[in-house]
């Protein structure tokens, strides 16, 4: 492409249709630029049209256009032609940096962009010039010059910051440092001095600050990694004006605005952050300064006021203090009674306060407040950072900070108790003092767990938040009946039983109140109370002692989903989840009422599910009410069948994504209720279970191989006789899973229900190709999980079809093949399976192949015999996995965040565990011991010597104990 | 990305390479390029003699003075004197000359050099029939030897190095004394001058100077000469060197003054400074528990070398960190970690680093002697550089530990002090804290009380920060931080493998064809 005029007005006219709304306009021409950015000039082209067209739309949109060119294709890639031709490489170093520089701000920073990424491969090797360029600038005297170079340089250097140390960075760094330091701490102190000059000028002054904001920043970059000599030299010229910008203030240059922070804020927090990076990294040398630092950010807070734009300094501010006074060296500058008084009174309790603007969220933003309050994302707000001094005070000062603000506390209890009217905010603050002296850790299951024992949590109860939950209208102070009943919900661990029962009912009227913060707390209290364990992992609260309320709390529970606001609120849908989990046969008479008013919720959020969390909640309602009814009474599955199906059938049909797994596990769970046959409306719906768009989606797989399950436990047979035409598409669910890693045990669920519950003679086709697949699988990636499940699965058939049956199939497929499985991977694997039921199957597999496979006996296999004997014993005598699981009232589903995209798994549609062995064998040892005394009887003699020649003396020790249990003897 | 090659770069520096990734033991890394001033606590590689003789009068001011012009007569004078051949003027000269070069400020080395001085001092030096000139010519020689580089090659250059060894013969101890000295200076320029000392002999003849009746003051500048020369990597001394010197400085180390001490710890510093054969040969000559005994020591100047030293050690084989700890280091280790200089803190730190990147049974002697404690102190309260090394410690520890041995640090406090460390301003020292974390899992999981330590994790603001960590501006370091989060505090699904064909309605159940015989 020439450098010519038509060809710029060519470029004009695309890059004017980029802008076009019109897709049909728009895309073509985002083609052709694409299509024509690899020839030579294109670049120099777009820095022209830039520069010197007369249209400022264009000029802009070639600006945007150069930058994302240059972050497409300037990195040279190895083994891929490089982008842009070197001529053109060449003449964009030599002319960016003036560009950039003489352009107006919206293309300076395009442009400042493109110098990064352009730096960021080219610096400094082969951009040498790069810095010298930019280092003269600083003499222009030109600020709008000088603020390009250096937001430029900030860009170019941020990356310090985060890179790993190494010679290559360091290099760069020193190179930057020889170059760089000197001319910017010349630029630091005139610019300093312009400001006094200036200090009348409004619009110089803008420009100035916003310089040594740069300044800040670059300073911050390039003291990173470690001290450079030079800053050390220097160190007096730079602290003594960063201390002295911090008692700065100027009237020109505070802003009316209350939102957005000023120039003089954000040059403040970042001399607060180099002042933080200083004292945490470079102690010893920024010890002499750092007392005067403490002083001066602890006069800029006591001064600073309550406005939003002040937060993040102030934050900044506060989490400096919060950092230095836990370190012991530091501990005098705190340690006098006056400062820590002053410290508490001017800069924790101020900005603890309840500011307009929560208030504001408290009554019309209730979700932002609720994640801020009770989900932790507070990080950088003031309340946050009080609450971390206060913890860093602590440290050393545990005893003088909780009385200081103990008398704090009473003070403004008073004052509120003078007039609650215009006072409340006294009491809130007071509240949140307490919870953040008295909390020390704290977990979202557990609420605190650890608390300051200075602090007496219990007195405070009864004296400052019981009164308020009592109090008859619970609609008066909202924010202050919600703080009460936080407090009750995150000291719940530390409170005794007796004041939280006492606090139930009061909850339980909580639920009605008008504001969604106050009656979303009250759900949330409630269900973590419910959750709360007492004595041999039960709840701590029983369904007796909450018998009185029972109606009370579960009217209000679905009540409180029609206050405005809280339609889809998960809170309130957890609670129910809880309390019907909790409450069990109490609930029973309840539910004709409520089935009706939780699928009719169900019919409505299948419309538009938005609130994941509040669905999940639903599902788990709705399986508890079933799992509890159909207890009492299993002939009541059909009822529940009758209110739910068309609700499903809408959901399979319409295809909602997020509901079909929750609709397979629930269908499961009722199919499962079902005595021994299958009713014709689910086997309606078995071929379209095999459908491949099904279990293309990850999260439908479990709940669907459950579902098939039910299907096949409950009608192996009635699938053999009247969908035989469905068998191989059902093996086929069976080879899609294996092949894969992550669902391979899902495969060997299904398949071993097959095995289980068909007719035999219905596989009987199929049965090779199964074990070939199972093989193909083992010899490509053959995973622990995997093997775990195929030994289950081999054992299963074992005991199923017989060893010598399983023996065969094996040495059919290949010569030899039972005897490699035995070597390679029974006996070195069969100790790592886990599971009653699994080493049930196990035992009695291999019992089986040990005793009622001739080819044990008689081959070459039979030298595998003692040592999967030995084996077997081990597998009996390894330590047991005695972890408890817990108990599925206590799961908390937020245990795993990640659930939307994987599968949502229904806690309370839980299977029970299978055993498919079941009564038949209740022993395996003294099966073990009755098989062998069985095989000895057959062949005489070979036993006893089989075992002396080749068992170990420890095994055989535990084989007489199962031979003396069983009342048998070898011969 | 720069950040693979770093941790790579950091991995081969571990003792057990290749054993096992989790097998960590941190040498010192030679980084060539510094941001920082010179390290202050190394001993002085060169240093110029400014004392003043007892019969000097005091320097008058055209010795004082920095104008050029002044001191330009001064030389012009120096040059006729040297030049002349009558012995008064050559002495008053060279003594010119040396005074010049011995006053505090701005020393005129170049002058005297550009004034092509330098070969007539050479000269002198063999002058046995004047020791007056002979010493006040090596003086001058040594302070412009103790200059840049350039300026000790200009000495080197006119033939000092031969005529400073016979002189090491002198009968007069001040002469012998000031050519020891020199011989530092150029020993301390680096490997190159080093080497070609060593090359002619010069070990020999400094060691026959070691006498029992030798001065002290003489002793100081012989041990210092000595360490000089067994100073500098890249490459090291020669060995034949290094087993020469070594009986003569475990001599030295078992006198009493202090300043000899110094320097021949500083020396057995360099000698370990370097892979295991290297520290094999100092090991061997049993000096480790005199080393141990030499960390007790108050005085900075011997503590810290010896402290060094030991941590160079440690930083060796497991047998030869074995030896050490019979030697009682661990005894000693736990006061300097608790040290009031934050540098003796750091460097302690390192070697407890280094000892718990041995096998377990290192590990539990860590344990028993009482390490634990201070060291999580240190994760508390110690600065930012000891921070960075207990943390080491705590990784290497967390790798190397039993389950046991890492319930047991998670116990002491050891958790909660590094995670409340995530905060710290450094990429690097935060993924090495997370990996900790990580192994603190792994033993977590072999215990199956996986949800407990998440819990503590939780309770004590971990998971908020680790949470954070997922912002970071690091790659490494946020990818760390969501695969812990991912695999701890998380389900997870893993890829799929291979495909099975599908219709509309169903797959297809049908194995795929092999001729390939099974073999698992």
């Amino acid at each position: 492409m020439e450098l010519n005029d038509a060809n710029l007005q060519t470029l004009t006219e695309f890059l004017q249709k980029t802008l076009d709304p019109d897709p049909s306009v728009r895309r073509p021409a985002e083609k052709f630029l694409e299509s024509v950015e690899g020839n030579q000039n294109y670049p120099i082209l777009l820095l022209t049209l830039l520069e010197k067209s007369q249209d400022n739309v264009i000029r802009v949109c070639a600006a945007v256009t150069f930058k994302n060119y240059i972050k497409r294709n300037w990195r040279i890639v190895e083994d891929e032609p490089n982008k842009i031709s070197e001529p053109d490489r060449t003449a964009i170093k030599a002319n960016i940096v003036n560009l950039m520089l003489s352009s107006p701000e919206q293309i300076q920073k395009q442009l400042s962009d493109a110098i990064s990424i352009i730096g960021r491969e080219d610096f400094p090797q082969k951009w040498p010039d790069l810095l010298r360029e930019m280092v003269n600038r600083f003499q222009s005297g030109d600020f709008h010059i000088i603020n390009g170079v250096l937001r430029t340089a900030h860009s170019l250097f941020k990356r310090y910051r985060h890179e790993f140390k190494s010679n290559e960075l360091w290099i760069e760094i020193k190179l930057v440092l020889d170059t760089f330091a000197k001319p910017l701490t010349e630029l630091f102190k005139a610019t300093i001095e312009l400001c006094q000059t200036h200090s009348t000028d409004v619009n110089a002054l803008k420009v100035l600050f916003s310089s040594l904001t740069l300044i800040s920043k670059l300073f911050y970059s390039l003291n990173f990694q470690d001290l450079p000599e030079f800053f050390e030299d220097n160190m007096d010229t730079w602290m003594a004006n960063f201390h002295s910008l911090l008692n700065l203030d100027n009237k020109l240059l505070q802003t009316d605005d209350e939102e957005e922070a000023g120039l003089l804020e954000l040059l403040k927090s970042q001399i607060c952050d180099n002042a933080a990076l200083y004292a945490q990294k470079y102690d010893e040398e920024f010890q002499p300064y750092l007392p005067q630092f403490v002083t001066a950010i602890w006069n800029l807070l006591v001064t600073t006021g309550q406005e939003v734009k002040y937060d993040l300094l102030v934050s900044n501010a506060i989490q400096f203090l919060a950092s230095v006074c836990e370190r012991p060296h530091y501990k005098h500058l705190f340690e006098d009674q006056n400062t820590l008084t002053s410290i508490c009174e001017k800069v924790i309790v101020p900005n603890m306060e309840f500011r307009s603007a929560d208030e504001e969220a408290f009554e019309d933003n209730s979700e932002e407040y609720i994640r801020r309050d009770l989900e932790g994302s507070d990080i950088d707000t003031r309340r946050r950072a009080a609450c971390d001094l206060v913890r860093g005070l602590c440290k050393f000062f545990e005893g003088p900070v909780t009385g200081i603000f103990s008398g704090y506390v009473n003070s403004m209890l008073g004052e509120y108790a003078k007039n609650p009217g215009v006072n409340w905010k006294h009491k809130d603050a007071a509240i949140y003092l307490v919870t953040s002296l008295a909390s020390k850790a704290q977990t979202q299951k557990h609420g605190i767990t650890q608390a300051n024992e200075l602090v007496n949590l219990t007195e405070f109860f009864v004296n400052h938040i019981l009164t308020d939950l009592k109090s008859p209208n619970v609609n008066e102070f909202p924010v202050l009946k919600a703080d009460a009943i936080k407090y009750v919900m995150i000291f719940r661990s530390q409170l005794p039983k007796e004041q939280l029962l006492q606090a139930v009912p009061l909850l339980v009227a909580h639920l009605q109140t008008e504001s969604t913060v106050q009656h979303t707390y009250a759900a949330h209290a409630l269900e973590r109370l419910f959750t709360m364990r007492g004595p041999n992992n039960s709840t701590l609260i029983s369904p007796t002692e909450i018998a009185p309320f029972t109606e009370q709390l579960l009217n209000n529970l679905f009540k409180a989903l029609a206050l405005p606001g809280s339609s889809e609120n998960e809170y309130i849908m957890k609670a129910i989840m809880r309390s019907f989990s909790l409450l069990q046969e109490a609930i029973v008479p309840y539910i004709p009422t409520l089935i009706g008013q939780l699928t009719h919720k169900l019919l409505l959020v299948s419309k538009n599910p938005s609130k994941p969390h509040f669905n999940h909640y639903l599902f788990e309602s709705l399986c508890l009410s079933i799992r509890i009814t159909c207890k009492a009474n299993s002939a009541t599955v059909g009822s529940f069948e009758e209110a739910l199906f068309p609700v499903f059938t809408e959901i399979l049909q319409n295809d909602v994504q997020e509901f079909v797994p929750y609709v397979f596990q629930v269908m499961s769970l009722l199919l499962e209720i079902h005595s021994d046959t299958i009713p014709p409306s689910y086997m309606a719906l078995f071929p379209h279970l095999l459908q491949p768009v099904l279990w293309e989606r990850t999260g439908n797989i479990p709940p669907l191989v459950r579902l098939l399950q039910a299907y096949l436990q409950k009608g192996g047979s009635t699938i053999a006789t009247s969908a035989a035409d469905k068998i191989p598409g059902l093996l086929g669910v069976f080879q899609k899973l294996i092949a894969s890693k992550a669902n391979d045990h899902q495969g060997f669920y299904l398949l071993n229900s097959i095995i289980e519950h068909m007719p035999p003679e219905s596989i009987t086709q199929y049965r090779k190709q199964i074990f070939i697949l199972l093989f193909q699988r083992l010899q490509s990636s053959k995973t622990t999980k995997f093997i775990k499940s195929f030994l289950v699965f081999i054992n299963l058939y074992c005991v199923k079809y017989g060893a010598i049956a399983l023996q065969e199939i094996f040495d059919n497929i290949q010569p030899k093949m039972f005897g490699m499985v035995l070597e390679k991977i029974v006996i070195p694997d069969v100790q790592k399976i886990s599971g009653q039921v699994e080493k049930k199957i196990c035992a009695v597999g291999i019992t089986k192949i040990l005793t009622e496979c001739p080819a044990m006996m008689d081959t070459e296999y039979t030298k595998l015999w003692s040592p999967l004997l030995q084996a077997l014993i081990g597998l009996f005598e390894l330590p047991e996995d005695d972890s408890i699981p817990d108990d599925e009232h206590f799961i908390d589903i937020e245990d795993t965040p990640g659930y939307q995209t994987a599968f949502s798994q229904l806690a309370f549609a839980g299977k029970k565990e299978h055993d498919p062995i079941g009564d038949a064998v209740s022993n395996p040892k003294i099966l073990l011991a009755q098989s062998l005394h069985k095989l000895s009887t057959a062949c005489p003699g070979r036993v006893p010597s089989m075992l002396s020649t080749s068992l170990n003396a420890e095994a055989l020790q535990f084989l007489q104990g199962y031979l003396q249990a069983a009342s048998v003897q070898l011969v | 990305m720069p950040t693979a090659n770093v941790t790579d770069a950091r991995m081969t520096k571990f003792k057990n390479k290749g054993k096992e990734p989790s097998k960590l033991r941190e040498r010192r890394i030679a980084v060539c390029v510094e941001l920082r001033k010179a390290q202050r606590s190394e001993s002085i590689l060169k240093k110029r003699n400014i004392s003043s003789l007892p019969d000097d009068e005091a320097l008058s001011p055209e010795y004082a003075t920095d104008n050029k012009e002044v001191i330009s007569i001064a030389i012009e004078e120096i040059i006729c004197n040297v030049n002349s051949n009558s012995k008064e003027q050559q002495t008053r000269g060279c003594q010119a000359a040396r005074k010049l070069l011995s006053r505090e400020r701005n020393p005129p080395l170049k002058e005297i050099i550009d004034a092509g001085l330098l070969a007539r001092f050479v000269d002198f030096l063999g002058r046995d029939d004047d020791p007056t000139l002979q010493f006040e010519a090596a003086w001058a020689l040594t302070n412009i030897a103790s200059g840049t580089s350039w300026h000790t090659q200009q000495v080197v250059e006119n033939g000092a190095v031969p005529a400073f060894i016979t002189l090491l013969g002198s009968p007069m101890l001040h002469i012998s004394e000031q050519a020891v000295w020199a011989l530092g200076n150029i020993a301390g320029d680096g490997p190159a001058y080093r080497d070609a000392l060593i090359a002619c002999n010069v070990i020999p003849a400094l060691l026959a100077r070691l006498t029992p009746d030798a001065p002290v003051g003489y002793l100081r500048n012989l041990t210092w000469t000595l360490s000089n020369l067994c100073r500098n990597k890249n490459p090291f001394p020669p060995l034949s060197a290094v087993q020469q010197v070594l009986p003569s400085l475990v001599q030295l180390l078992h006198l009493g003054d202090k300043d000899v001490l110094s320097d021949a710890c500083w020396a057995i510093s360099y000698l370990t400074d370097g892979s295991n054969d290297r520290i094999d040969v100092v090991v061997k000559t049993g000096i480790v528990p005199r080393v141990v005994a030499l960390m007790e020591f108050e005085e900075l100047s011997v503590l810290t070398p010896a402290l060094r030293s030991m941590g160079n050690i440690v930083s060796g084989s497991d047998q030869q960190t074995q030896v050490a700890i019979d030697a009682g280091v661990l005894s000693v280790l736990p006061r300097l970690l608790r040290h009031p200089k934050p540098s003796v803190q750091k460097e302690a730190a390192w070697a407890v680093s280094n000892i718990a990147a041995g096998p377990c049974q290192q590990i539990q002697q860590l344990i028993t002697c009482g390490l634990l404690p201070p060291l999580i102190d240190l994760l508390r309260n110690g600065d930012f550089k000891t921070q960075r090394e207990a943390v080491w410690a705590i990784t290497n520890y967390t790798s190397g530990g039993t389950v046991d041995q890492v319930v047991q640090l998670v116990q002491s406090g050891g958790l909660e002090a590094i995670l409340d460390l995530l905060h710290i301003k450094d990429a690097k020292t935060i993924l090495v804290i997370l990996d900790a974390i990580n192994n603190m899992f792994l033993a977590a999981t072999k215990l199956g009380e996986t949800e407990k330590l998440c819990l503590l994790v939780e309770e004590v603001g971990g998971l908020e920060r680790i949470e954070q960590l997922q912002n970071h501006e690091n790659d490494a370091v946020y990818r760390t931080a969501q695969e812990l989060i991912e695999k701890y505090f998380n389900e997870d699904v893993e890829d799929e493998c291979f495909k099975t064909e599908a219709t509309e309605r169903d797959f297809v159940f049908k194995p795929a064809e092999v001729d390939k015989q099974f073999n698992f």
